[in-house]
């Protein structure tokens, strides 16, 4: 297995840690014959399905998961005096080329989804950001240029 | 065997389905979905071979195959689907960014995405058996959750795919916009190798020089 170091917001690893449980449970049932209780559950994701389908499926995500667990560095708040610098976990609303605005979290590559506003900080955008502050400008250029100004940095955590 | 075939039928469509992303950007003769997943599947295989951690090439070969098998039914979507006006000078204005959403746009479009396309995968793998059914569900659910780390490389080079046929389109016809497409792939790519092939493909294209458009 890799040995790479996840990085994790709370959310991220509370999420990581229920998918772990939904599937034991998922996995103590189909071994006993049983329907498993957790269908019952109001929030489970239909997705788990597939996992109940695929036994394989199943077991190769709970190892993937037991290597995240093994590995995973919680995002933190940031220390007192950091607050004003973006790093892992900060939501950042920024002017891009001074036309668009957007809001973007900077999270691990695990949790990264730019579709829904998360970008990893290895990214070449993610990485540029850390570390500015607001009313910083960031340029991130070759072969063209976009000028992201920093607006406003807020952490959750 | 008539589950096979009626199977094969269906698949075979996506030879004949040009991709969206190029026609909603007026490219001529746009490349189909089926010629997509050939590239893909190549780039995923020679790839993961290239990376130190080993990864399971079978595995990332299928996801290549199966990633794309819903858009049979459920048609090929792009980020500007929901904001695209139908006068052509209008859409050229709107594609010279990329597209930007609220957070609830942003989750709404993605869910929806999702359940229209797994709804259109359940459809298309009907009549196969049942064991290889379960297995292009779960290769397509990983790849779409990113569940393992070929999960996670593969989302990655479908998206380098992708990059890299735009790149080619315009070194012919100067379209599509470059802009758009960089800035999208700046915040988009984080997996080494990738990066490593985008580096490559900014030297080969642009010679490393800023680009006006």
């Amino acid at each position: 297995m890799e040995k790479k170091i996840y990085y994790l917001t709370e959310e991220g690893f509370k999420g990581i840690k229920k998918e772990k449980k939904v599937l034991e449970n998922l996995r103590a049932s189909k071994i006993n014959g049983e329907v498993p209780k957790i269908w019952e559950s109001e929030d489970l994701n239909p997705d788990y399905i597939s996992f109940q389908e695929d036994m394989d499926f199943l077991e190769s995500r709970l190892s993937e998961i037991e290597n995240i667990l093994k590995n995973v560095k919680m995002i933190k708040a940031p220390a007192k005096g950091s607050e004003e610098l973006i790093d892992l976990g900060a939501t950042v609303l920024l002017e891009i080329d001074e036309k668009d605005q957007d809001e973007l979290m900077i999270v691990g590559t695990l949790e990264a989804n730019p579709s829904l506003g998360k970008i990893s900080n290895e990214s070449p955008v993610g990485k540029s950001l850390i570390g500015h502050r607001t009313g910083d400008k960031v340029v991130v250029s070759s072969p063209v240029k976009t000028v992201y100004k920093i607006k406003k940095i807020r952490y959750q955590v | 065997m008539k589950g096979f075939l009626d199977f094969f039928n269906e698949v075979g469509k996506l030879k004949g389905m040009p991709r969206r992303g190029w026609v909603i950007r007026e490219i001529k003769n746009p490349e189909s979905i089926a010629e997509h997943t050939f590239r893909v599947a190549l780039m995923a295989w020679l790839l993961a071979d290239k990376k130190k951690t080993k990864m399971n090439i079978e595995k990332l070969i299928k996801m290549a195959l199966i990633h794309d098998l819903c858009e049979v039914y459920a048609g090929d979507t792009t980020p500007y689907d929901s904001i695209l006006p139908k006068d052509k000078k209008k859409r050229r204005e709107i594609m010279k960014t990329w597209p930007r959403f609220s957070k609830i746009e942003r989750e709404k479009l993605t869910k929806d995405k999702f359940n229209k396309e797994k709804k259109a995968l359940i459809q298309i793998i009907e009549k196969l058996p049942i064991e290889l059914k379960k297995e292009i569900k779960s290769l397509w659910l990983d790849y779409e959750k990113g569940l393992s780390r070929e999960g996670r490389f593969f989302k990655q080079a479908d998206r380098m795919e992708s990059f890299l046929q735009a790149t080619e389109y315009w070194h012919k016809y100067k379209k599509p916009m470059q802009k758009p497409i960089w800035l999208w792939a700046r915040e988009l790519f984080d997996e080494p190798l990738i990066l490593e092939l985008i580096e490559e493909i900014n030297e080969k294209f642009y010679k490393g020089s800023l680009l006006k458009e």
